[in-house]
């Protein structure tokens, strides 16, 4: 992972720090880069100046994020040169006093929608490809099973590190192919098509490896490795893809073989009754009248546009 | 479409570079061969003896398996360059291939 | 596509710039980058050296192996001993960072063993034998590549 400081949220940011936006208007076509000074804080990250930047100086500024904690992969941008998660990136890591200037453009081999906002239609779209989900061959049992899928300590230690992805593009933006190719499916996609393939408990591999033998598929990579460098969950795709390609060229020689496909677990003898509710517990619906709110959706009203929210969980 | 399948030689070949033309570059060193300068191991002298051994064999696979490690590897470039051409490329590569291919086959199975 | 409506803006670095520029995206420490494009670059030299390697040495198959001789006393100047020497450094790199690639992408070796993220959050790629290996290739190229130079220039 690029250059996580983990020291950096406790360091001193430079007082003002000039934040340079690579921005975009979709309607004029217009492109320009904007400066903009901000008073700093500790602890502040990009995402903040950026927040700042569109409460107090510019509300026209558009930027894509959601959990602020690095978790749900909204934020991703190019900050100083490298692709990083806005809300995971200290003000204090990439400027201070001696260059107090931080600049900012949307992610690269994205479509830009407007600003630092991207389009990840065509990312997403290559993960369904990949079909990141458990297939069994057995799928009336898949649809309503009877015990676990059992997994070994190691093998699942095997593969963990694949598993935290969470398809924040990054990798996407580094890659070298992926800057000349629209229709590579990219680490993000490989990585997870590798994931699944070596997984004891999927039974789709041969399915998932005939889509990643692909023109467009692992062919493509170079290992040239940034996808690993700028992950900021270390998934390391780089090795995913060498070792899927591997798996792959095995595969045609005939000599690849699968771990045995794990079993389910016995489905438990008996079901224990559950355990009733502390007498201190109160239900709340006797406060709330449930019926009601559902008859009476809630409108919210935006000028001319209404917007009628149901509660999903109350029906 | 099954990428693999000439994927896979991009691979073998190489690691028959490793050999063939290790070997022929192996050819241009002077003291292996009893001369005194690189320059004379590129006349006639030495080189003609070398099509009337084992070697013009050996330098027959050697241009099969450069032409398609090197060329293939011009695909892929092409490939990501225009992808939607990707049959044009195909066509392409295995044109010049066999181009190339006949003119080195003529050249070692007239000098053998 | 309607003129004046909202566009989106392509935001690829395209062939020359991915291909050519190790520092596109901006990452410390990151040698394997740097191969690539090197690896690309020295690929891309090779094969127009073979087309014409294959066309030349056809020579004295057309016109007799006295054609040949004359040729090569031609061909024995400064500017083809510097294009031969900048073949020779091409294949060089080319085979010894091919031979590390051998191993990763073909036989899925010296990649690190896959394992929970744990600080300081290193990728095993990153700490594995293929680092080391292309260090070595990094510190060989050089020292054959200036053997190579002084017997394509004569000097040897
Ligand atoms: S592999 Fe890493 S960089 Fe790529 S999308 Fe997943 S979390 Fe983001
Ligand atoms: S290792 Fe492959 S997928 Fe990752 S950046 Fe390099 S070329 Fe792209
Ligand atoms: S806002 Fe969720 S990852 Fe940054």
């Amino acid at each position: 992972m690029v250059g996580i400081d983990p020291k950096a949220a406790t360091k001193t940011p430079p007082k003002v720090v000039t934040i340079r936006v690579r921005r975009y208007n979709p309607v004029s076509g217009r492109e320009w880069w904007q400066e903009y000074k901000v008073e700093t804080h500790r602890g502040m990250t990009v995402l903040d100046a950026l927040l700042k930047i569109k409460e107090e100086i510019d509300h026209t500024l558009v930027m894509r994020y959601s959990c602020r904690m690095g978790v749900c992969g909204s934020c991703g941008m190019v900050i100083n040169g490298t692709p990083r998660l806005a809300c995971q990136t200290q003000i204090a890591e990439v400027a201070d006093e001696a260059n107090p200037v931080i600049t900012v453009e949307p992610l690269y081999n994205f479509p830009v929608i407007r600003d630092l906002l991207t389009d990840f239609t065509s990312f997403f779209e290559k993960h369904r490809k990949v079909m990141p989900y458990l297939i069994r061959n057995d799928r009336e049992e898949q649809e309503d099973p009877k015990g676990q899928y059992l997994m070994s300590r190691e093998d699942y230690e095997y593969l963990e590190e694949f598993t935290l992805c969470i398809s924040c593009g990054l990798c996407y933006a580094a890659c070298p192919v992926a800057a000349i190719d629209p229709d590579y499916l990219g680490p993000q996609a490989l990585g997870y098509l590798f994931r699944y393939v070596i997984d004891t408990r999927d039974e789709a591999w041969e399915m998932r490896l005939k889509i990643a033998d692909d023109e467009h598929g692992c062919h493509r990579c170079h290992y040239a490795g940034t996808c690993s460098m700028v992950c900021p969950k270390v998934v390391d795709p780089a090795q995913a893809i060498q070792r899927l390609r591997s798996i792959l060229f095995k595969y045609k020689l005939g000599l690849y073989r699968k771990k045995k496909i794990s079993g389910i677990s016995p489905p438990p003898k008996e079901w224990k009754p559950r355990k009733p509710l502390p007498p201190e517990a109160k239900p709340v619906s006797s406060e709330v009248d449930y019926k009601k709110l559902e008859e009476e959706p809630v409108v919210i009203e935006v000028e001319d546009r209404r917007i009628t929210l149901r509660h999903k969980i109350y029906e | 479409m099954a990428a693999s399948r000439i994927q896979v030689w991009q691979y073998i070949t190489a690691i028959l570079l490793i050999f063939f033309l290790g070997y022929h570059l192996a050819e241009r060193l002077p003291w292996l061969w009893g001369y005194h300068h690189y320059h004379e191991t590129l006349y006639s002298q030495f080189v003609q003896h070398q099509y009337h051994s084992w070697w013009a064999g050996g330098l027959l696979i050697l241009a099969y398996v450069a032409l398609f490690h090197g060329l293939n590897g011009v695909r892929g470039i092409l490939y990501e360059w225009r992808p939607r051409w990707g049959r044009a490329w195909d066509a392409l590569f295995w044109l010049i291939f066999i181009i190339f291919a006949i003119l080195g086959t003529y050249t070692v199975v007239k000098l053998w | 596509m309607s003129s004046g409506g909202p566009r989106t803006k392509r935001n690829m670095p395209g062939l020359l710039r991915a291909s050519l520029n190790p520092w596109l995206v901006r990452v410390p420490d990151h040698p394997e980058r740097l191969a690539f494009v090197l690896h690309r670059v020295t690929g891309v030299i090779i094969i127009l050296y073979l087309l014409a390697h294959i066309v030349v040495t056809g020579t004295p198959a057309w016109r007799g192996w006295a054609a040949w001789d004359s040729l090569m006393t031609q061909f024995n100047n400064i500017w083809n001993q510097i294009g031969e020497f900048i073949v020779a450094g091409s294949v060089l790199f080319h085979g010894m960072n091919g031979i590390r690639l051998l191993l990763t992408e073909f036989f899925g070796l010296c990649l690190g063993e896959p394992e929970p993220p744990k600080p300081p959050y290193i990728p095993p790629t990153y700490r594995a034998c293929q680092r080391k290996l292309l260090y070595a290739v990094f510190a060989l190229w050089p020292i054959l590549w200036f053997v190579a130079g002084l017997l394509i220039f004569g000097v040897w």
